[in-house]
């Protein structure tokens, strides 16, 4: 299916924070209470509408074990937005944001848009992190700052999507070189599809499209 | 190093004394001299050598060389000698000079060098960081000694790459090169790269492999490009195969759709170069990877989906109706349609609507039947027509029925003009050849799986055999040839069908029955002790005759079940019986066949089971096995403990119904309840809303008319005259009154003087007179004294006159002073002056906005009425809608009432129940205590909810 921009995202943080359930929730609205443990890296990938424009996000999903580490750093550099996640009911997986961001930070372009997340706001009973302390780390690192539940789907698209706006707007403001697919960004195909293709076939079969 | 000498000392005839001499001196200079040109002399020298004295250049220079390659960087050409001997001494590639006989010692040496070179994984990321270098001799031998080091010892080179930073993405990098040589080889690096290494393989398709990758391919044109397209094509394989994560992103990136243009080979193609058979074949297995049965279901529909709307299916259907087309590559084609269209209804249809471009056109089924069944096409194509057609009717009731319609009497082509699919099944089936024997039963089969109505449908089928007798039904052919004892193909290709067709069909048993020589038979085959050839035969017959038993309906007298059971206890035995029943699953090529569904057999002699078959007898080995076990009283009381239990269910069933309506009601209600509720607070805000905007407007009215009455008091002064600026009318009326009243002080004031005037006047002539009458200075003091006092007077008065004429100027400017205002004032106001008409003008003007005010009033007046008669209604309706929840509350609670007294009623039944479960234990465990085993019978409902729940995951994955 058509889209004017393609956006790469990776999602980082401790394991067990719910990155994967994150994801899934994204792309599939569902949630699974039992996830397997990410081997490496998993990939998905939704569309979504900014603007009244079709942006397509492909997303891959790290695993939080430092013995994947070293792979998980591979993923930065190609990647327009990162979603740094922790558990609200983990402290530690607080703590070990200021690591998280450190690599990030080493390994990305400088343009990437990072995202941090507190997840599991379903349960309040258990929460070990305020939402202050959240939004003053943000605010100190100069990220954008949600808490979500993958659980309840609350706040789980406007993570994304938000992401996906802060990344637009910066395109707009011609701070990412859109022609370096390094960047994580990719302009749609749909200049280049009008010439090509369309040769001798019946018309429908482009126009269906639901193929993403 | 030790082994390493092992290996020099074993070798008898080594190289002679001086050269390993000379390597040594060479190495010497390269780690001594302080002379560059000296160095690079000296390494250009290990070179040349290092072909020839491989082992030698190798033990004694390697380490010389790794520090050439740390220290010498600026200088590209000693770098590029240094990377050259390495990749002399450790690829095996090259290799022509030395004799055959040692190739497998210096395969042995190529990955001992490997190991000492990558004991320091720095010196990989030494190599790393060379390739960066832009520098053509430097980067060039680093991309190939990088690749023979990863084909020496993939995986602990690979997990070094895999943990330097970044250093797959840079070994990407070398895909943008624009020289083509090393962009090739990056091609062969990457291959070697990602090489059954998942983590790899996905940092590389994040890096856009496929985008590059696919780019190469289209500019290098398609199919019809070199080698660096059969590369391309296999790095992607690499990427894709069994990488679940890549096959997903290679889908979301629309790629699928670039594979499309793969297949336009048109027919005016110059001939088929080997390179373009290579190379194509890739594509299809490519296509394979991405649909293949083995990968999780719902990936494999959505790419099944994905190539169908980008018209990839259908242009390789374009490929399998062309003239001309290799047999391999048309073999290849149809074993990928058949993947792409497996259980995907949407590709199913399409294909069943491909015609060939015959004249008449046939359908693309009939054309690949003809191939199936025609003993001159080759063995493996034969082979994909069926998987095709099996693949095509997987899980596809439709096609199932329409394939079965060919065969029924009603719709079979009188004319006999066009041949028909089942013309050609049974064409087949009875053909002389046992492969189409074969190909064609399990073609049949395939039309009846899991399809009960096309089960009973197939009994319709006569067959006319030869002229003058009386048809046969298919069934009834099949067992007469069965019985003629034919190739083994043959045989066991009927009895697959014949199982197929049997299992779950208690008419097709009974069918089978009726045909009084086919029990014999069977038993006979059973029971005679055979050769192994037979045993494969002699298990799928006790299959059939299990098959006959389990799905008996006892509606032939002679062969109910337990006449079946008699009979196989007397002829055959149990324990003989169930043995025989084993050789099945036990044959050597039935757990090769369980494993893919696809027919791939190496020759025709290994053409013996099919896929779907082994999961039938995998159901059925066991049941069979356990009904053939069991004595006819157990039977009997099996079937009594069945219809008590029958019977409780129902009543169970009944109840549960009962709870789930009652259940039902409750929650719409409930439902209905929350509406209410809603629409409540829906109301009740409205009215909040509504009653403080009555507020509103009474505020608004009664501040309108604090203003209308001020407006009024304003516009009764209007009447008199223009008034603005703060000069009130009555001032100016009230200086006009004044301004007539000095008027007439003023022609009073005259007239007096006037008077004064003539007065004086006569006194004047008097006087005059008087002095000419009465001498000149006889004036008498009385006379003086009086002109004094009139003089006196007159000045007085005179002074007076002074100042009234003064104030009545000042009065006089005033006035006009005031007009002029006034017309000011007229000029902004449309009034002029202050005639009577410009009033009247001024009235009519002010009346007109009194009454607009006075309507406005009136209409706010209105609405207030109005809005109080709405929130009057809504209240009404508040209040009602109130008592209908009171109603609706009575009634849940008279419902809840009821559910209680249903659920106390069920209760009691479900103690009921637990005393007749308890009978039923009873009787069941009475009957494990005679040996049978009792089975549970709920799973089957779960099973099927599970089911429902996956296809929902499936759909959620394909949108
Ligand atoms: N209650 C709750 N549990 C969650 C949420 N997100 C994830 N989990 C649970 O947390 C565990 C780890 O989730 P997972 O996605 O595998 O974490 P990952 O290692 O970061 O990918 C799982 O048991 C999830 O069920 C959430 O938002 N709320
Ligand atoms: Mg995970």
């Amino acid at each position: 299916m058509a889209y004017a921009y393609l956006f790469k995202y990776i999602i980082i943080g401790d394991t067990g924070v719910g990155k994967s359930c994150l994801l899934l929730q994204f792309t599939d609205k569902r949630f699974q209470p039992v996830h397997d443990l990410t081997m490496g890296v998993e990939f998905g990938a939704r569309m979504i509408t900014i603007d009244g424009k079709q942006i397509k996000l492909q997303i891959w999903d790290t695993a939080g074990q430092e013995s994947f580490r070293s792979i998980t750093r591979s993923y930065y550099r190609g990647a327009a937005g990162a979603l740094l996640v922790y558990d609200i009911t983990r402290r530690d997986t607080f703590n070990h944001l200021t690591t998280w961001l450190e690599d990030a930070r080493q390994h990305s372009n400088s343009n990437m848009v990072i995202m941090l997340i507190g997840n599991k706001s379903d349960l309040e009973s258990r929460r070990e992190v305020k939402k202050e302390e959240g939004e003053a780390f943000a605010r100190e690192h100069g990220l954008i700052f949600m808490e979500t539940s993958a659980k309840t789907a609350s706040n789980v698209e406007e993570a994304f999507i938000n992401t996906a706006k802060e990344i637009y707007e910066k395109i707009q403001e011609g701070v990412f070189d859109i022609n370096n697919e390094a960047n994580g960004i990719k302009i749609g195909p749909q200049h280049a599809a009008t010439n090509a293709s369309h040769g001798g076939n019946q018309g429908g079969q482009q126009a269906g499209g639901g193929c993403c | 190093m030790n082994f390493l000498r092992g290996v020099m000392g074993g070798q008898s005839a080594g190289p002679q004394h001086t050269e390993a001499e000379t390597i040594q001196k060479l190495c010497d200079r390269v780690a001594s001299s302080t002379l560059l040109d000296d160095r690079r002399n000296a390494v250009r020298a290990l070179k040349s050598l290092s072909k020839k004295y491989r082992l030698e250049v190798g033990i004694q220079a390697m380490e010389h060389l790794i520090h050439v390659l740390q220290t010498d960087r600026s200088d590209s050409e000693i770098i590029a000698y240094a990377l050259d001997t390495l990749y002399n001494i450790i690829s095996n590639d090259e290799e022509e000079e030395v004799e055959e006989n040692s190739t497998r010692q210096s395969e042995d040496l190529g990955s001992q060098f490997t190991e000492i070179f990558i004991k320091q994984p720095e010196n990989v990321t030494l190599l790393l960081s060379l390739l960066e270098e832009f520098d053509f001799h430097v980067r060039w031998p680093g991309v190939r000694l990088l690749t023979s080091l990863l084909k020496q010892l993939g995986p602990p080179v690979q997990q070094i790459i895999l943990v330097s930073p970044m250093g797959v993405s840079k070994l990407m990098d070398l895909l943008a090169d624009s020289r083509e040589i090393i962009r090739n080889d990056g091609v062969l690096l990457l291959q070697a790269l990602t090489r059954s290494n998942g983590a790899i393989q996905k940092i590389v398709a994040f890096e856009n492999a496929f985008e590059r990758l696919l780019d190469i391919i289209t500019e290098e044109g398609n199919s019809d490009g070199g080698i660096v397209v059969e590369d391309c094509l296999i790095l992607l394989q690499n990427l894709l195969k069994n990488n679940n994560s890549n096959q997903n992103f290679f889908k979301e990136g629309s790629y699928i759709q670039r594979m499309k243009a793969w297949f336009e080979v048109g027919d005016e193609n110059p001939g088929w170069s080997a390179q373009k058979v290579t190379n194509l074949h890739l594509m299809l297995q490519l296509v394979r990877v991405l649909v293949s049965p083995t990968n999780p279901p719902g990936a494999t529909s959505s790419c099944q989906k994905a190539m169908f709307q980008c018209g990839l299916l259908q242009q390789l259907c374009t490929i399998l109706m062309a003239t001309g087309i290799p047999a391999d590559i048309l073999t290849e084609t149809i074993n990928t349609v058949s993947e792409v269209i497996r259980g995907c209804q949407v590709n199913q249809d399409y294909f069943a609507s491909v015609n060939a471009p015959s004249n008449p056109p046939r359908p693309a089924i009939v054309v690949l039947l003809m191939s199936m069944v025609n003993e001159r096409q080759p063995f493996v194509l034969r082979c994909a027509v069926l998987y095709c057609f099996q693949c095509f009717l997987y899980k596809n009731e439709k096609g199932q029925g329409e394939i079965v319609a060919t065969l029924l009497p009603s719709t079979i082509d009188a004319t006999g003009n066009s041949v028909s699919a089942g013309q050609l099944l049974c064409g087949g089936l009875f053909s002389t050849d046992s492969l189409s024997n074969w190909c064609a039963a399990v073609a049949l089969a395939h039309a009846l799986q899991g399809n009960a109505t096309q089960k009973e449908q197939l009994l319709r089928v006569q067959l006319a055999t030869s002229i003058g007798n009386p048809p046969v039904s298919l069934l009834q052919q099949c067992t007469n040839i069965l019985s003629q004892g034919s190739k083994i193909q043959t045989r066991v290709g009927l009895l697959m069908l014949l199982c197929t067709w049997l299992s779950n069909c208690p008419i097709a048993v009974t069918h089978f029955l009726h045909n009084s020589a086919n029990v014999p038979f069977l038993t006979g085959q059973i029971a005679e002790n055979l050769g192994e050839e037979e045993q494969l035969v002699q298990g799928l017959c006790a299959l059939l005759l299990g098959i006959s038993i389990y799905f008996n309906d006892n509606s032939l007298e002679n062969y109910t079940k337990e006449k079946l059971k008699q009979l196989i206890e007397k002829r055959i035995g149990k324990e003989n019986y169930i043995e025989k029943l084993g050789f099945i699953s036990k044959h050597e090529l039935y757990s090769r066949a369980s494993q893919k569904p696809q027919p791939n057999f190496p020759s025709p002699e290994y053409m013996i089971f099919d896929h779907e078959f082994t999961k039938l007898v995998k159901e059925l080995e066991g049941v069979i096995t356990k009904a053939i076990y069991k004595s006819s009283e157990e039977d009997k009381k099996e079937e009594e403990v069945k219809k008590t239990l029958e019977q409780h269910d129902n009543i169970v069933t009944h109840y549960k119904n009962m709870i789930r309506e009652q259940d039902l009601q409750l929650e719409e209600l409930k439902q209905q309840v929350s509406t209410l509720k809603c629409q409540n607070e829906q109301l009740q805000t409205a009215v909040t809303q509504q009653a403080s905007q009555i507020q509103q407007h009474k505020d608004q009215y009664n501040l309108l008319k604090v203003q209308l009455g001020k407006d009024n008091h304003h516009q009764g002064s209007h009447s008199d005259g223009a008034q603005v600026n703060g000069i009130q009318p009555e001032e100016i009326s009230r200086l006009r009154e004044e301004i007539e009243e000095l008027r007439s002080h003023q022609v009073l004031l005259q007239s007096q003087l006037a008077e004064k005037d003539t007065v004086i006047e006569n006194l004047r002539s008097s006087q005059v007179s008087g002095m000419s009458e009465q001498a000149l200075a006889t004036c008498s003091p009385r006379d003086a004294e009086q002109v004094a006092e009139l003089k006196q007077e007159l000045s007085a008065l005179k002074s007076q006159l002074c100042s009234q004429s003064l104030e009545i100027t000042r009065l006089q400017t005033e006035n006009s002073e005031l007009q002029q205002r006034a017309e000011t004032l007229a000029k902004s106001v449309p009034v002029e002056g202050e005639s009577e008409l410009v009033t009247a003008a001024k009235t009519t003007d002010v009346e007109g906005r009194l009454s607009a005010l006075l309507q406005e009033t009136k209409e706010l007046k209105n609405e207030i009425k109005a809005l109080s008669e709405e929130r009057t209604a809504i209240q009404k309706q508040l209040d009602s809608s109130n008592s209908t929840i009171a109603i609706l509350q009575t009634e849940k609670d008279k419902l809840y009432l009821e559910v209680t007294d249903s659920k106390k009623e069920q209760d009691d039944l479900l103690v009921l129940l637990a005393d007749q479960d308890q009978k039923i234990l009873s009787l069941k465990s009475k009957l494990k205590d005679l040996g049978h085993p009792v089975e549970e019978e709920d799973e089957s409902g779960d099973q099927e909810d599970d089911d429902d729940e996956l296809d929902d995951g499936d759909r959620d994955q394909d949108i």
